[in-house]
């Protein structure tokens, strides 16, 4: 199966560890991302000011995958929202299909409806399927609790992200489930991490935040699982912004699935850019090889667990 | 007039420009409000720069960056085969030329002891060089075009810079060939360096140059027989091979020949000469003078970029160091346009309708911003709003052949127009978001979002000091009339995370979510528009997801914000 890779404007430059572990994690289940330059922004950003501004760049790069052949595969939240929602009001509104074609008709580009677009996880949950990447573990992590957040564009509005159950999703839950990693309950997974706000109100964007941070230590997390690369950024750059202000506060590190999944794969921690994330020490990413075990799910075989330690 | 005149003319010109432009480097700057930099402690930063790099391993650097960026010029080759090609042909073609041909009797007879420019390889590979910048000339005048759809800007001067480089070219090439065909030229030749015994000799060299070497000669208007061109050869191998070789090898000048006979045809073949001559010195001695104020400067410019980014990676602790790299940066910009080729918002630039959003054009308004040439309010501001649409993936900077860091000058530029304009709106938006990641000029972003939200408030009426009862509005067609179905349950308000961020949320946020759907059930869309709620909204969509009656909460709130900044930008603008 081969995708085109959409990675937005964030990952390439800002977390470029998303893109290199979904690939190297993707490819050990034959799935090829071709990355494609000419994609540009999702149009996300310009959301406030202007809707149509907003829908015409994701009708542009749906034309692109579609001269290409390809479905979409995209990393982040808010640009997957961003293409699945032009997607769905292009489909009830071919007069504005018709308008926003004439701009790209200018450089040959037309788009019909056809191309999908796909969250990496469905493709990993639906297409690969918990049982394939069971089969393919040589390591199961143990005794590791994690606060999942999933970024509110994944799961809603439900009718156009068609994510998952946007209530209680379990996409993420079995995907760490089947990885032996413990995702906890805690009351911010399905909550905003305050992205939005950033640079519009960083008082109350931050206080989100921290109210994420203090919600997943409560509980005990030993790391944050953020899907979305904006929440991946709050946690991961936002909140060393803050801690650098208040010392006392405690780091909550920051880990992505496919980092975690990938280490189950054994693929080494440097190609999936463990340590680039700015909240990961040495330490963490020892600490992380230590836990991993053979991969099966019995708690009495824990002989081999530490000669099963790949590099 | 005396060719020496003309030329020290030029490299006049050449010279005062050139110490204009560099001056530029360390006198203008692109926030001048806040610098109270000298030009002498500019210059000083940039000297003291310098020595640091040239006694440390920088100096290593310096040696790749010459080989690597200016010589190889990989960073072209890195984006596109096409356009290195292209440039490269240009670039080794001309400076070959100027070197070889140009400076012939210096650099050509130093370097080679038999250097004739009549004698193989020279005479062919003049000709070779020169149909190499030709060719590239064509292909860069064919990218142009042919990514014109793609948001490719060409202004004039672009034009203007590839005319003259092809010109230069093409005119000496003319030149060549109304030499090769004029009788008066040839006689010269057989005049300095031949003795004939018998006017058949004569003949039968004429004979051959006109039938082998492009001449046109008066005596011979028929082909000549191939006994007397056969008898030609044999003396030209004798007696003129030596000092000059065949015309056939200048390819080029022999084939455009044929342009430059029709000339001489109509005003006689020492004229021809005469005037393509003078055509080829003024095209040549005019680019040179023209080279320092125009996009050619980047001859000088690029490399110190390249040469600073290569040393430095675009880290720069040193003030007035930073100052004076955005002017070298500007001023190594060659329109090229790569920049807003690969700019991610390409396509906001298509609906905003807005130049200042493509990269490269940002740039030719920075040069005049800096110089203070630029007061036109409605300009600005569109430059300002340009700026800002803007998503921070700095693909700009990583493409950019010369190496400029346009992120930074476009960052420190956004903040100093914003400093002196107007409210701008767009600041309202998630391009917002990667600055505060950055956490780049802090107190400047914080002063220019006072001065929207400052005009937010000005242009709505609010509920807290509406003085007369809440209206009834005529109810126009909204856009989404999903808030139809609210029945005022308050599940989003209880729902919302930003409201239980609040003490008081109704006196922060105007209105709260459930009231805003009120507001539009009775047809009052202005108030809703103007509540603070509007812009605190996290757009995490818990309320839309909880609404018991599909009420398409945070849908209707991208909508009214949308409405919001309309009303703003007309407000500010009229």
């Amino acid at each position: 199966m081969k995708y085109a890779f959409f990675q937005g404007c964030n990952i390439p430059i800002r977390v470029q560890q998303y893109a290199t572990s979904t690939e190297a994690v993707l490819n050990k289940f034959g799935i090829e991302l071709v990355v494609v330059p000419d994609f540009n922004c999702c149009g996300y950003p310009a959301r406030n000011v202007d809707e149509k501004s907003y829908l015409l760049p994701s009708v542009r790069n749906m034309a692109i995958a579609e001269k290409m052949g390809l479905d979409i595969l995209v990393i982040c939240n808010c640009c997957f929202a961003s293409l699945q929602k032009t997607k769905n009001v292009l489909g009830k509104d071919k007069q504005l299909q018709e308008e926003l074609n004439g701009f790209l008709a200018k450089e040959g580009l037309q788009y019909k409806g056809e191309v999908q677009i796909r969250h990496y996880l469905t493709v990993l949950y639906d297409e690969v399927g918990i049982e394939e990447i069971k089969s393919r573990l040589v390591n199961r992590l143990k005794d590791l609790k994690v606060s999942v957040i999933h970024g509110c564009h994944l799961l809603r509005p439900r009718e156009i992200t068609t994510f998952d159950d946007s209530f209680v999703p379990k996409i993420t839950e079995e995907l760490l489930q089947v990885i032996g990693v413990t995702s906890l309950d805690w009351r911010g997974k399905l909550e905003c991490c305050g992205a939005a706000l950033a640079g519009l109100n960083d008082e109350l964007s931050r206080k989100l935040l921290q109210e994420k941070i203090t919600g997943a230590q409560a509980v005990g997390a030993d790391y944050m699982v953020p899907v979305c690369s904006y929440c991946h950024l709050q946690f991961d750059t936002t909140q060393l912004n803050m801690v650098g202000e208040n010392s006392s506060d405690k780091l909550l590190p920051v880990l992505l699935y496919p980092q975690l999944l990938g280490l189950c794969l054994g693929i080494d921690s440097h190609t999936l850019g463990i340590e680039q994330n700015k909240t990961i020490e040495g330490s963490d990413t020892e600490r992380l090889k230590s836990l991993l075990g053979p991969p099966v799910e019995e708690k009495k075989r824990r002989k081999k667990a530490k000669t099963a330690v790949t590099a | 007039m005396n060719f020496n005149i003309l030329l020290g003319l030029a490299v006049l010109i050449c010279l005062v420009g050139l110490i204009f432009r560099l001056s530029i480097w360390f006198s203008q700057a692109i926030r001048p409000s806040t610098s109270t930099l000298s030009i002498g402690s500019r210059i000083g930063a940039a000297v003291q720069g310098i020595f640091g790099t040239f006694f440390s391993s920088g100096i290593l650097q310096v040696v790749k960056s010459i080989f690597v960026d200016l010589l190889f010029q990989k960073r072209i080759l890195d984006k596109n085969a096409l356009r290195w090609i292209a440039h490269t042909l240009i670039f080794v073609g001309f400076i070959l030329l100027f070197l070889m041909h140009a400076l012939g009797s210096t650099v050509s007879e130093s370097l080679f002891s038999d250097y004739q420019p009549t004698l193989n390889p020279f005479l062919f590979l003049r000709n070779l060089f020169g149909v190499m910048v030709l060719a590239g000339v064509a292909i860069a005048v064919f990218r142009r075009i042919s990514l014109k759809p793609k948001r490719m800007r060409t202004s004039p001067s672009d034009w203007a810079a590839l005319i003259f480089v092809g010109m230069i070219i093409f005119s000496g090439m003319l030149l060549e060939g109304a030499k090769m065909s004029s009788f008066t030229t040839y006689q010269r030749m057989v005049d300095d360096n031949a003795a004939f015994s018998d006017e058949g000799d004569a003949q039968a060299l004429e004979a051959f140059w006109v039938a082998e070497n492009g001449l046109v000669s008066p005596n011979v208007t028929q082909p000549p027989e191939a006994e007397l061109v056969a008898r030609g050869r044999e003396i030209n191998e004798e007696s003129c091979i030596y000092c000059h070789a065949s015309n056939r090898s200048a390819f080029a000048g022999f084939a455009v020949a044929k342009i430059s006979r029709l000339f001489a045809a109509g005003v006689g073949d020492a004229t021809a000469v005469t005037m393509f001559w003078y055509l080829h010195i003024l095209i040549c001695l005019s680019f040179l003078a023209w080279l320092p104020f125009s996009k050619m400067f980047h001859i000088i410019a690029a490399p110190v970029s390249l040469i600073i980014k290569r040393v430095t990676g675009d880290e720069m602790d040193e003030p007035a160091n930073v100052l004076n790299n955005r002017m070298i940066g500007l001023s190594a910009c060659t329109h090229c346009g790569t920049c807003s080729l690969e700019c991610s918002s390409g396509m906001f630039y298509e609906t905003f309708q807005n130049d200042f959003i493509l990269p490269s054009e940002k740039v030719q308004y920075l040069k005049k911003f800096a110089a203070g040439k630029e007061h036109d309010p409605e300009i600005i501001k569109r430059m300002q709003e340009g700026l800002y649409v803007c998503t921070s993936c700095d693909r700009c900077t990583n493409v950019c052949p010369s190496g400029i860091n346009l992120k930074e000058l476009f960052i420190s530029s956004r903040y100093s127009l914003l400093d002196d304009g107007r409210p701008e709106a767009t600041m309202l938006s998630h391009f917002s978001f990667p600055l505060s990641l950055a956490q780049n000029f802090v107190d400047d972003h914080l002063k220019a979002l006072s001065k929207v939200t400052t005009l937010f408030k000005n242009s709505f009426q609010h509920l807290t000091d509406l003085t007369s009862p809440i209206t009834l509005g005529k109810s126009t067609d909204f856009g989404n009339n999903s808030f139809k179905g609210c029945y005022s349950c308050q599940r989003c308000t209880n729902i919302c995370p930003v409201v239980r961020s609040y003490d008081d949320p109704t006196e922060a946020l105007g209105m709260l979510p459930h009231q805003i759907m009120f507001s539009l059930g009775i047809g009052n869309i202005e108030l809703a528009t103007g509540a603070q709620m509007i812009w605190s909204c996290s757009t995490c969509y818990l309320c839309q997801e909880h609404c018991p009656n599909q009420v398409e909460l945070c849908d209707i709130f991208y909508n009214l914000k949308n409405r919001a900044i309309s009303k703003m930008e007309a407000g500010a603008n009229a």
